[in-house]
């Protein structure tokens, strides 16, 4: 019966719009409240801005209480309480859990939990897995070096709670976990796409196993946006034989969004535990309609020990105008997430974003999933070198692999390339999150 | 309509149910198993508070 539900909460989940707008505002009221009262971090740049709790009444209200930048958390960190400092709004000794951020984009930003942050971790976690199928009976595989970070701990600890048995992949390597996933059986696993197509391509080429010929029938991946690139999508289901699901979230943030099993082309940011803002990326305007991207800033709606308010994060995303028929009323972002504000460069003066160029190599018969992208600068025009793999049997088609690529680039980004072609195998392989994007102009 | 009246019992239900972890919680402070063991569920409970309570009192009609 409880199987049955297709929704985690049956009513905050199909809450009609208005009410569940009228949540948000409660919610983001109560936990302004707590971070003005408990963070002296929070007190003291909201006094600053000259802003306190009775002033928020609407969501206007809301856009202008000053945003907390990533940078603004590292600047507090290292002093008391340590190592955390003054964003921390329980005592020091009911911190229950350490973790941090991976560090992509500087020094890495510490962030305790304490026990109930933890349950809300998997709380949030327990919406995504069952809206992408998870069920009592699954038995889920986690192929990843459990760290510091905090990926697929929660996800753990979510399937764990409603009702799945987990068996930790830990510090197995790529070729015993896809033995132990053949020998036990298993359902489904969560990983990052570029270890997903990794897994794959270990299994085939080095063992032997046929990755769609194992029981796994269903991904949640994190980390990276490629369960939203439909061609990387297309990638690792058919590898697999199991539907893919995109997830994101982040260590200072927490799960924000998931995709449904309805795969809408994009994914569902759960609204009753989180407000999504996206602002644009020039004016800072806050954009409401659907079809205009901008950067998400983000309030995690009932996290205590450091808390999320208004989190400028630098996911670029855009409203989808659709409805999901999967019935839930949270809203969708359409594509995922499509890149970050940082990584979104300008390139010969257009709009660069790595995932268009994703789609493209992943999108085209006889190249590898690896790829790597390098700008740089050799005189006074920028020059963008887009490293491929050929499949083996693909050498003898390399002229028309190298037209449609082409024809592809400049369609779907507005740019042209200078073409490397390498034997497969030759480009770097990671394991957790890829870096195929190198921006060498900041060199000069 | 029953929903809803079901709903409010399961309201009442769990803030009975943290009220009396908390009393468990502070009854023996000496008592590790007795504190650390009502402390979890005290946060087990704010997760029923988050998917029932806060749908009743603050996702207003
Ligand atoms: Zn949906």
């Amino acid at each position: 019966m409880m199987a049955d539900s297709p929704y985690w909460n049956p009513y905050l989940e199909t809450l009609p719009r208005e009410r569940l707008r009228a949540l948000q505002l409660a919610k983001f009221k109560r936990i302004f409240q707590w971070a003005w009262e408990h963070s002296r971090f929070h007190r003291s740049l909201y006094d600053a801005a000259g802003i306190a709790p009775a002033d928020i009444r609407t969501f206007e209200d809301i856009r202008r209480v000053p945003k907390v930048e990533k940078s603004m958390m590292r600047d507090i960190q290292g002093k008391d309480p340590f190592p955390y400092g003054d964003a921390l709004c329980v005592p020091l000794e009911e911190v229950s859990a350490f973790r941090q951020t991976s560090g992509t984009t500087g020094r890495p930003v510490y962030q305790p939990d304490t026990w109930q942050d933890w349950e809300w971790w998997a709380e949030c976690w327990a919406f995504i897995l069952w809206a992408q199928g998870y069920r009592p009976g699954d038995r889920v595989f986690i192929p990843f070096g459990y760290n510091i970070f905090v990926a697929f701990w929660a996800g753990h600890y979510a399937a764990e709670k409603l009702g799945c048995e987990v068996v930790p992949g830990g510090v197995l390597d790529t070729q015993a976990r896809i033995l132990k996933i053949q020998e036990l059986r298993a359902t489904a696993m969560m990983a990052t796409p570029t270890y997903v197509l990794g897994m794959a391509d270990t299994a085939k080429n080095k063992m032997g196993i046929d990755p769609a010929a194992l029981t796994i029938d269903k991904i949640t991946c994190a980390g990276e946006p490629g369960a939203s690139i439909p061609s990387t999508k297309r990638r690792m289901e058919q590898a697999w034989n199991a539907k893919v699901y995109d997830h994101a979230g982040a260590t200072e943030i927490g799960a924000w969004s998931f995709e449904c099993q309805a795969q809408p082309g994009g994914m569902h940011v759960n609204e009753a535990f989180f407000l999504v803002e996206i602002e644009d990326l020039q004016t800072g305007e806050i954009i409401e309609e659907p079809g205009r991207r901008g950067k998400m800033v983000i309030t995690a709606l009932d996290r205590h020990a450091q808390p999320c308010v208004r989190f400028d994060a630098k996911d670029v995303i855009e409203w989808d105008e659709r409805i999901c028929e999967c019935g839930r009323t949270f809203r969708l972002v359409k594509g995922g997430v499509v890149g970050r504000a940082d990584d979104i460069t300008k390139v010969k003066g257009v709009l660069l974003a790595p995932a268009a160029i994703e789609e493209v190599v992943r999108g085209i018969e006889g190249l590898g999933d690896e790829y790597e992208v390098v700008v740089d600068r050799p005189g006074d025009i920028d020059r963008i070198t887009l490293k491929v793999e050929l499949m083996p049997g693909a050498e003898n088609r390399v002229a028309e692999i190298e037209a449609q690529l082409k024809d592809q680039l400049r369609l779907k980004t507005n740019l042209g390339y200078k073409l490397e072609f390498h034997d497969y195998g030759r480009l770097p392989r990671y394991e957790v999150k890829a870096r195929r994007f190198k921006d060498l102009r900041k060199q000069h | 309509m029953q929903e809803l009246k079901q709903l409010e019992e399961i309201d009442r239900d769990i803030r009975r149910l943290k009220e009396i972890a908390g009393r468990l919680k502070a009854a023996q402070p000496e008592f590790p198993a007795l504190v650390r063991n009502a402390d979890r569920i005290l946060a087990s409970t704010k997760m029923l508070e988050l998917n029932v309570c806060d749908l009743l009192d603050l996702a207003a009609e």
